[in-house]
Parts: structure tokens; C-alpha cells; sequence
């Protein structure tokens, strides 16, 4: 049904996705040590792998973000945010489940940001979710560089 | 890898995104290490628990039966069905998180203290049964890593609901 979406609202859709995930990187990029913290608080990721998680996962959503605003790979990096906010979803939900109240750690890092996950958690990412697949599904490809439109 | 496919462009992505993310971490002064430290083992807890300061230490089948004979609160963090099996005597099930707090505090206050177990050592349950209560502001926590297996084999005071 996204077939027909129409090229403006896709590139809206980039757009803000785009803007979210190279805000949403910023401070764990440069907290990683706190970033790490706010993984392990998940308790959803084992072997101590939150650590390598904290240094792949900003920059993955920074590049994401950048490629959709670009017009870089916009294919790969719309997979990307499906999958990213899959395991968001899966992470909070669990937690939510188990009764944890903890921070995000979604946008900012700092343990004093009050934005604890929730229900309105999920049903934002949610919604990036759904604008992501709308990207991937999108019918014309206008406003790409990388690779070019055939 | 052919970047001129969705999936392509998704692993080169990743690829580059751990290039960059480790490479990163090599260098910055703020370095993290790869793999995020286990919980530290205790050499003695007498301090510890003396003291008023928070504690969050994994302890041995020893330390465990001492507190144990102090009569130290013990939470089992394993599911339903193995702790009415078997669990060791007056252990708190583990129900949700916010059962278990009001459970405890009807017991003692947050900053008495608590050990948790779960089933063995690879077990990492009581592990993150401890960082929850840790969060939730209990502050005396002590992890049993043998858990079950250890305490059911030297025959320490258990108990069964069934």
C-alpha cells in the first residue's frame, strides 16, 4: 500500500528520521561510558556486550541518519531504522514487562533527564518504525545520490 | 558485499559503523573497555555489611551460608516453577519487580542487606535481579553466584512448596 505515498511526504519522512537519529547519537557518542550504563540497565544484552554495543550503536545511527537526509544508501539505512527500532521496541517492552523503571537513555545519556521508557516510549518508536518502512517501500526514488535511480 | 543492494548497504553500514566505533574507542581519552567488567567477588564481606556504605558484590557458598546463619534476607530470582522445587529456607520468591520491592520492605529497609541468588554460576539472573534492586534504591546487595546448584549440593537448609 506505501507504493503510492507520494515523493514529499518520503522525503518529509527522511527528513525527520534523519534529523532524530543524528540527534538521538549526539551525546552517546560522546558519553559512552554512560551510554554503556544505560544498556546494562536494560539487563536485555549478555556477556558484557553492552560496552561494544556503546561503540557501535551511535555511530551507526549517526551515519543512518546522515545517509537519509543525504540521499546516501537510503535503501540500507531505512533497513537500519527498521531494525533499530525493532530491538528498541523489543528492549523497553521487556523491561516494561519485568517492572523496571529506568531511564531511555533513547536521546540523552544524563540519568537526570526524567525521560523514563513507557508505553509513549513504544508507541514512539512505533512510529518511527511505521515512517521507516514507508521510506523503504517508497515508489520513486527522488532527492538519491547514492546509488543512482535506475 | 554489493552496496548496490538494500542488504548490502544495510552490512556495509554496520561494518562501517564498527570500523568507526571501535576505531574510535582506540584512541579517545575516554576509552571504554570491550567487554563491560563482571560483578566484583568479595575476599570478606564483614566490612561491608558493617559499614553504611551501598554494596553491590558477588559472594561465595560460604559467605552465603554466613550471612545466611545471620539471618540475611535471601531472594531467589529463578522462575515460579524451580523455586517450588526447591529453594533455600525463607528465600523470597521472585515475583515482579514491584511485588518483590513491597515484599522486602515489609521485611527490613533498603539498606539492610540482601542476598540474591539464582540457579548456578552461569546463571546471570540474580545478577540482573541485583542491578534492579540496586536501581530501585536497595543498597546492600549481595550476588550468591553458585546460586541453587551449590547450596542444594552441600545440603544447606532448603525448602520446598511442593
Amino acid at each position: 500500500m506505501t507504493r503510492y505515498f507520494k515523493v514529499q511526504i518520503v522525503f518529509f519522512f527522511r527528513l525527520i528520521i534523519g534529523i532524530i537519529f543524528i540527534y538521538a547519537s549526539w551525546d552517546k557518542i560522546a558519553h559512552p561510558a554512560a551510554f554503556a550504563t544505560a544498556i546494562g540497565n536494560y539487563h536485555a544484552v549478555p556477556f558484557g556486550l553492552e560496552n561494544m554495543m556503546a561503540m557501535v550503536l551511535p555511530w551507526l545511527e549517526l551515519l543512518v541518519g546522515v545517509c537519509l537526509i543525504a540521499g546516501i544508501m537510503v535503501d540500507g539505512a531505512a533497513i537500519m531504522c527498521i531494525v533499530m527500532n525493532i530491538v528498541f521496541i523489543f528492549a523497553i517492552s521487556q523491561a516494561l514487562a519485568r517492572g523496571i523503571s529506568i531511564e531511555c537513555g533513547c536521546f540523552s545519556v544524563s540519568t537526570e533527564t526524567g525521560d523514563n521508557i513507557g508505553l509513549e516510549t513504544i508507541l514512539r518508536d512505533i512510529a518511527y518504525l511505521v515512517m521507516s518502512f514507508v521510506i523503504l517501500y517508497r515508489n520513486e526514488k527522488r532527492l538519491e545520490f547514492f546509488p543512482k535511480p535506475v | 558485499m554489493n552496496i548496490r543492494t538494500p542488504i548490502g548497504q544495510a552490512a556495509f553500514l554496520i561494518l562501517f559503523s564498527c570500523i568507526i566505533g571501535f576505531g574510535s574507542n582506540l584512541v579517545r581519552g575516554d576509552a571504554i573497555p570491550w567487554i563491560a567488567p563482571e560483578l566484583e567477588i568479595a575476599d570478606s564481606i564483614a566490612q561491608e555489611t558493617e559499614s553504611n556504605d551501598p554494596v553491590l558484590l558477588a559472594i561465595s557458598l560460604n559467605q552465603a551460608k554466613n550471612l545466611f546463619d545471620g539471618g540475611i534476607l535471601f531472594v531467589d530470582a529463578r522462575d515460579d516453577a524451580y523455586y517450588t522445587a526447591g529453594h533455600i529456607q525463607g528465600a523470597l520468591k521472585n515475583a515482579f519487580l514491584m511485588e518483590l520491592i513491597f515484599s522486602i520492605e515489609a521485611i527490613q529497609e533498603k539498606n539492610a542487606p540482601l542476598v540474591v541468588y539464582c540457579g548456578d554460576p552461569g546463571c546471570g539472573d540474580s545478577e540482573d535481579l541485583a542491578y534492579d534492586l540496586q536501581d530501585s534504591g536497595f543498597n546492600k546487595l549481595y550476588v550468591f553466584k553458585g546460586g541453587w546448584l551449590e547450596w542444594s549440593k552441600a545440603e544447606y537448609p532448603s525448602e520446598s512448596d511442593e
